[in-house]
């Protein structure tokens, strides 16, 4: 078994018009066994800025404490809030500094820009940044994910629309998976707000 | 040969010779990465300085790093020297990076060439950082079919002529019988004068 | 707590990671370029090919990447291999030569490049996995160098690295010949990467291409675009009311005209 399939997790971001949705499961495992049934793996950076962490749990919250630490020190540093373009190359450096012993998580971040443009990058453990047009999708439900996705998504669809086909995708994904599930967490940003809808899922 | 996974390496066969009134050096012009020919018209007879060649077989990676050390090295010697270095200089530092780093390299080099001091010269280098002088050296996987042949054929005493044809039919038959040697024969003819290259297709040479 | 300002790469994690290993654990596999990658020399210059798929183990995790690195605006390097490693070496090249270019006040040219690929790439003895074609023009002409991971260099006039590498050369040595015409050379490059991209399961999507002359360089993004998904013949939204929600929390942006970072809880059952 790959160590990143230790723990079990399953995140995806899609883009949508002006919007972005962010989604986790919630399940923390320790391979067969469930741990934790409320583990959230999507953290707020900034009101218009989340990263989704899957991977090792343990890998997972000490770069969410790294993460907060380096965009903290940035805040103070430059006097302005960081970017998603910032915060992806900033997660990219701190990975790849660790090439050779790397963390096993593959970050996620969704965002809206400056000018509300929708924004969502992947990367690697090692942090090869990787960029889509549509989907983004992590954690041991990846394969499912990637085939739910593929058939949900299509362009513009509103905050609306996207939450429910971000939704579905993640929960008909992780029904598939062993390692994720217990319920669902997804943000829909909006250049407005931000909603956080927790979602009923299979409590097996 | 110790390669690492995936490394790529000048699978050859090099030789270099003493004659009459010269020193030629020759090589094949294969270079693989498992069974894949990466490049075949390699050149595996590397400048060092004035009328210094080597010959490289072993890991490229590793060869081609010491030869652009070595070269590097023996430039900054003959300034602060002010010398030209010899043959016997230049294998000498050659032998320090294949013998301090031996555990670390797959280099198997040959250092053939005249200077002012010596006149011609040829070392070999084997993997392991050993160093001999001799009339005729050979080295590369190929090297092992043809040792019969140039106990037989070779002569110190051979002129120009019949030195490159010796090299060039001692190269074919090695590249005739070894899978990682082949391409074309690279061949220098190392004098007082300069340097003489010459390239031929290995169909090219007749033997016997 | 690790300083955040350490340089270099760091090894805190290589006992951890060593003993999860030994304990049978698998670690993650790296995002490869499965990769097809070509370069040849023609009349006027050089240029660069390669697909746009990136992989992981066997599953496609980027449709359309770059895999044509810009170093100077007069060369460009085509990278295979473990994606990172190649994005990060090209990149780190690429800022040594600007600094190397303003400290000169000249061009850079593609040997400094490519010792400079080749000596990082020794240091690591392999470690970095990058494959790359480096491709250029400078004073002493066009030029086509490739740099293995272990550091080794060759100088040809036409190559194919990647794992689509033996169907893009059996292109080369079929029709390659020296001093081409600029289209014909693109369109002989394009040819050799849709060998790669049809051919080899790790190459797939776009053809990039690159063509660096003596004074222009013309980035030629998805140039061929031999894949394109076609539309779908109807829509798969899900009606409101699909989605089984338990709770629901409002956070209002602190740009807008609410109160500064509002979390406003609503609990309702089985919304949207």
């Amino acid at each position: 078994m790959s160590i990143t399939q230790y723990n079990g997790s399953a995140i995806v971001a899609m883009t949508g018009k002006n919007c972005v949705v962010i989604g986790c499961d919630k399940r923390l495992g320790q391979q067969a066994l469930t741990v934790d049934m409320n583990f959230e793996k999507v953290f707020r950076v900034k009101d218009k800025l989340y990263v989704g962490l899957p991977g090792l749990a343990t890998d997972v919250q000490t770069l969410h404490d790294r993460i907060r630490y380096r965009v903290n020190m940035y805040d103070l540093e430059e006097e302005r809030a960081i970017q998603p373009d910032n915060l992806a190359h900033m997660i990219s450096n701190m990975l790849y500094q660790k090439r050779f012993g790397p963390y096993f998580c593959e970050p996620i971040i969704a965002g809206l820009t400056e000018k509300d443009e929708p924004y969502i990058m992947g990367m690697d453990l090692i942090g090869c940044l990787s960029s889509a047009p549509d989907f983004i999708v992590g954690g041991t439900a990846s394969d499912n994910l990637y085939g739910m996705c593929e058939a949900l998504w299509e362009p513009d669809l509103g905050p609306d629309d996207l939450f429910r086909s971000a939704s579905q995708a993640l929960l008909n994904a992780v029904d598939r998976d062993a390692m994720s599930g217990w319920g669902a967490v997804v943000h829909v940003i909006t250049p407005e707000k931000t909603e956080t809808y927790h979602l009923q899922g299979r409590q097996d | 040969m110790g390669l690492k996974p995936g490394e790529v390496s000048t699978g050859t066969t090099i030789l270099a010779g003493k004659f009459k009134d010269c020193i030629i050096i020759g090589a094949d012009s294969r270079t693989s990465m498992g069974t894949y020919i990466a490049n075949r018209v390699t050149d595996k007879l590397t400048h060092v300085v004035d009328s210094i060649y080597c010959c490289r077989s072993g890991s490229a990676a590793d060869t081609q790093a010491i030869a652009a050390i070595v070269k590097y090295e023996l430039d900054v010697y003959a300034t602060s020297h002010n010398e030209r270095p010899t043959v016997k200089v230049a294998a000498k530092i050659f032998k320090r990076y294949l013998y301090e780093n031996k555990s670390r390299l797959t280099a198997g080099i040959i250092v053939a060439g005249w200077d002012h001091q010596d006149g011609f010269s040829v070392y070999n280098l084997p993997v392991g950082g050993s160093i001999h002088e001799m009339n005729l050296a050979l080295g590369g996987s190929g090297s092992l079919f043809i040792y019969g042949f140039c106990e037989e054929m070779y002569s110190p005493e051979m002129n120009r002529e019949d030195g490159l044809k010796f090299i060039r039919t001692a190269l074919k038959l090695a590249m005739s019988s070894d899978a990682s040697s082949g391409g074309m024969i690279r061949t220098a003819i190392i004098d007082e004068n300069g340097v003489q290259r010459d390239d031929v297709l290995g169909s090219d040479v007749k033997t016997y | 707590m690790v300083p955040a300002n350490r340089r270099g790469f760091h090894f805190d994690n290589c006992k951890r990671n060593e003993l999860l290993e030994s304990k049978g654990s698998i670690t993650a596999k790296f995002t490869k370029t499965g990769t097809t990658i070509v370069g040849l020399i023609y009349k006027d210059g050089v240029i660069l090919g390669a697909d746009t798929r990136a992989t992981e183990g066997p599953i496609v995790a980027d449709k359309n990447c770059e895999k044509l690195h810009r170093l100077t605006e007069n060369m460009y390097c085509a990278g295979a291999g473990t994606a990172a490693d190649t994005e990060y070496t090209t990149n780190m090249i690429a800022s040594k030569l600007e600094l190397h270019r303003l400290n000169t006040n000249r061009q850079p040219r593609v040997v400094t490049a490519a010792s400079m690929l080749s000596q990082h790439l020794f240091q690591y003895q392999g470690h970095i996995g990058a494959n790359l074609i480096l491709g250029g023009y400078d004073i002493n002409g066009p030029q086509l160098i490739s740099v293995m991971p272990h550091g080794s260099t060759d100088k040809l006039p036409y190559m194919t690295l990647g794992s689509g590498m033996l169907a893009a050369m059996a292109v080369f040595e079929t029709k390659w010949k020296p001093n081409m015409e600029r289209d014909d050379a693109i369109a002989l490059v394009t040819e050799a990467v849709s060998a790669g991209i049809f051919n080899d399961l790790g190459s797939g999507s776009n053809v990039d291409v690159v063509v660096i002359t003596k004074d222009r360089t013309d980035y030629l993004r998805n140039h061929s675009k031999p894949n394109q998904r076609v539309p779908k013949q109807t829509s798969y939204k899900y009606p409101p009311g699909s989605v089984s929600v338990i709770r629901k929390e409002v956070r209002y942006h602190s740009n807008a005209n609410q109160s500064p970072a509002a979390v406003v809880p609503e609990v309702v059952m089985s919304e949207s």
